[in-house]
């Protein structure tokens, strides 16, 4: 690279190096220590204690099973449905701008207050919006549920909240690379007869192969992350069915000032966002030399 | 996370820079820099304009006060205290002022309170404040818990109305008196045990129970294990009344905060700040009670904000002025009547209207002053202690057995003390 180059580059590798990097050797480091939030004791370094202990935690292990199968359900679900939203939203309709903000709007909402808005909407008792909904729509057959101490429907609940808000941005996302499609390939398609769906199945969807890797790949990075929501709406509960990594390590680090644990358990998240964002890379790279 | 992590790592990058070069130095002029929470804008008023009448009263000091949000309140002061850069004069959640001592900020405020001060103040600011046999804090209120009531639902149901902490329901009076509610209730739901609040409040309001049964959070003799304390059988005995109010369908979800003021439950297991929002509810109907006696007579919390300074020498001297200037009968009846707390001093609350003798929340008065109010764990494990013990609460809350979830709870303790080697 020209010194022009690195120059104009120098900001954000800047950023990114004491904003990403330097954070992250530093819980690196700190893994292997005692370190406690503002303690006078003096710092030891004690091998790898953090993480067999957090490795012998069922809070922790619990985690990362909640972890995995939140991600592994809502990606899928988050990635269909916007993709279904953006087809929707990608045609000439009447107050096609008023949609597109309403699905839109979930997401400029801060989570803090998607997710108390989430917690009415799940109040236990008849009364309670959800409860209320699913006897209307079940006749009647529905018995009431306190949704987010339920050890069955608590993570669920997370999940639909978690896409309900998640869902826009995808869609956002989608729909630009719907409307990067050249109109041409659609024509060409026509004239050869192809019906709507075949039009769909060999146009669009390997026409959208670039956007919806990022989109997978982004909801999976974001799936890991999942904090905000467990936080607010059900801390880790109930007996951690919802508990995360992320949540765990936010517990250590500032609720007990254990800061070592923390640093420990986000080295251990860091390393599996990794794993799981490489394999991924890896098997679209390779569907792609074979396509 | 991360903007937590983003300003311990400000915060360490930049202690070398420092700020007090703005102000031009009058050499017979203290500069203070003081720290409180920002509460509700009542008190917030309170505090600014105390701030600038000490200033007016006191040419040759100096305070120069900060407010910071509740919230992050901790998470700041903490990281002011790792870069060295906390301020003379501070104010801190109460049970956290053990850890802050610990940690060797704060400096021990004996001898600076004249002893007639001293006397005046409730005993439970200065059990609040004590650590190692010295005192760290003073606060100018203290807080007030127990169970607001429906006089007419009570009455429906033939309870017994106790006339004051010692005549407190037993448990199993409690338990058949929710009973009784609960066969006149649509829902069946009675008791408002205010879950929706955030984490401290589980401590607070629920370790009074085990304290009532013979049990406590840790053995306090020493502070060096939780173990046949916490989970001894008189706690699981207590936790498992507990769990059963709240698995038999009896306590109210209460996530609209609306269960007591729009009259879905008769009792409700708050704080003395719930009184004004409650009283406007139900006016004349409203009781105030002592919680349940589990067995030891009933036992209640206390606690709630106080001072500490970490100022030296002579400008130690100075900071004090401004305690003992917040801690005037005026200024302590002015701050508990903005933010409705119990007044700090017998002198301010003599002359409150709610505190008094024969006001509505005497009762908050006799429990702190009478030996029913147990101060939470005077000892820098308090941050765990709290955290095993909401778990816990949630644990069983969820139908968890007791017994383990108290068990967990001791292990998570008693591991934290030897990690700091019992915090000598």
């Amino acid at each position: 690279m020209t010194r022009a180059a690195w120059l104009f580059a120098a900001p954000a590798l800047l950023g990114l190096l004491l904003f990403v990097a330097l954070p992250f050797v530093l819980a690196f480091v700190l893994a292997f220590t005692n370190l406690r939030l503002g303690s006078p004791l003096p710092l030891e370094f004690v091998g790898l204690e953090q993480f067999h202990r957090i490795f012998s935690d069922p809070a922790f292990l619990r985690a990362l099973l909640n972890n995995a199968v939140f991600a592994l359900v809502v990606v899928p679900v988050q990635t269909l449905l916007a993709l279904g939203l953006a087809l929707l939203l990608n045609r000439r309709l009447k107050g096609l701008a008023l949609f597109r903000t309403l699905f839109f709007m979930p997401v400029v909402f801060p989570l803090s207050l998607v997710s108390v808005v989430w917690i009415l909407i799940f109040a236990p008792g008849a009364n309670g919006m959800m409860n209320a909904f699913l006897e209307t729509v079940t006749l009647g057959a529905w018995q009431p549920r306190d949704f987010l101490h339920d050890p069955v429907l608590a993570l669920p609940a997370i999940m639909l909240t978690s896409v309900w808000q998640g869902v826009g941005f995808q869609m956002v996302i989608i729909l630009a690379g719907l409307q990067a499609i050249p109109g041409g390939l659609y024509e060409a398609a026509a004239i050869d007869g192809a019906s709507r769906w075949r039009r769909f199945w060999h146009v669009t969807l390997p026409q959208l192969r670039n956007t919806l890797i990022f989109v997978v790949l982004v909801t999976t990075i974001l799936a890991f992350r999942l904090f905000d929501q467990v936080q607010i709406m059900t801390q880790g509960g109930p007996r951690n069915a919802t508990t995360t990594a992320m949540y765990e390590a936010v517990q250590a680090a500032f609720a007990r000032q254990q800061v070592a644990k923390g640093a420990a358990i986000t080295v251990v998240l860091f390393l599996i966002v990794l794993l799981v964002t490489v394999l991924q890379r890896r098997l679209v790279r390779q569907e792609r030399e074979i396509a | 996370m991360s903007r937590r992590w983003l300003i311990v790592i400000i915060v360490l990058g930049l202690s070398g820079c420092s700020d007090d070069a703005a102000t031009p130095e009058r050499p017979d002029v203290i500069h203070l820099r003081a720290w409180a929470h920002a509460g509700q804008a009542a008190e917030r008023r309170v505090i600014q304009a105390q701030v600038a009448r000490f200033n007016e009263r006191t040419p040759d000091v100096d305070i120069k006060l900060t407010l910071i949000p509740e919230r992050s309140y901790n998470a700041q002061v903490q990281a002011a205290a790792i870069a060295g850069d906390l301020p003379e004069l501070l104010e801190l959640d109460g049970p956290y002022l053990y850890n802050y001592a610990w940690q060797g900020h704060l400096q021990p405020l004996d001898g600076l309170l004249p002893g007639d001060l001293s006397n005046d103040l409730l005993p439970s600011i200065i059990a609040q404040g004590r650590y190692r046999g010295r005192i760290y804090g003073v606060g100018v209120f203290d807080s007030g818990l127990g169970l607001y009531a429906s006089r007419r639902a009570l009455s429906r149901a033939g309870a017994r109305i106790p006339g004051g902490p010692a005549d407190a329901w037993t448990a199993q009076e409690f338990t058949a008196l929710l009973q009784a509610l609960a066969a006149h209730d649509a829902d069946g739901a009675v008791l408002d045990l205010k879950l929706n609040y955030p984490g401290e409040w589980f401590t607070y309001a629920f370790s009074p129970i085990l304290q009532s049964a013979g049990a406590d959070l840790i053995d306090r003799n020493g502070y060096q294990s939780a173990d046949g304390v916490l989970n001894a059988p008189a706690a699981v005995k207590a936790m498992t009344t507990l769990q059963a109010w709240l698995r038999g369908g009896f306590v109210d979800a209460n996530v609209d905060d609306g269960a007591f003021v729009t009259g879905r439950v008769a009792l409700s297991w708050a704080g003395h700040w719930e009184y004004a929002r409650y009283a406007g509810a139900l006016g004349d109907d409203l009781l105030l009670l002592p919680l349940p006696d589990f067995g030891h007579g009933t036992r209640t919390g206390q606690g709630s904000w106080v001072w500490g300074m970490t100022a030296t020498g002579k400008r130690a001297e100075a900071a004090a002025r401004f305690l003992r200037f917040l801690l005037e009968p005026g200024e302590v009846l002015a701050m508990a009547d903005a933010n409705g707390a119990v007044p700090a001093r017998q002198a301010a609350i003599a002359n409150s209207e709610r505190y008094g003798d024969g006001g509505p929340l005497r009762l908050f008065v006799e429990q702190l002053t009478e030996g029913y109010a147990v101060p939470r764990p005077q000892t820098p494990a308090y941050p765990v202690i709290t955290a095993a013990f909401q778990q816990a609460f949630f644990d069983i809350r969820d139908g968890a057995e007791v017994r383990a979830a108290l068990d967990r709870a001791v292990a998570a303790i008693d591991q934290d003390i030897a990690d700091n080697k019992g915090y000598r």
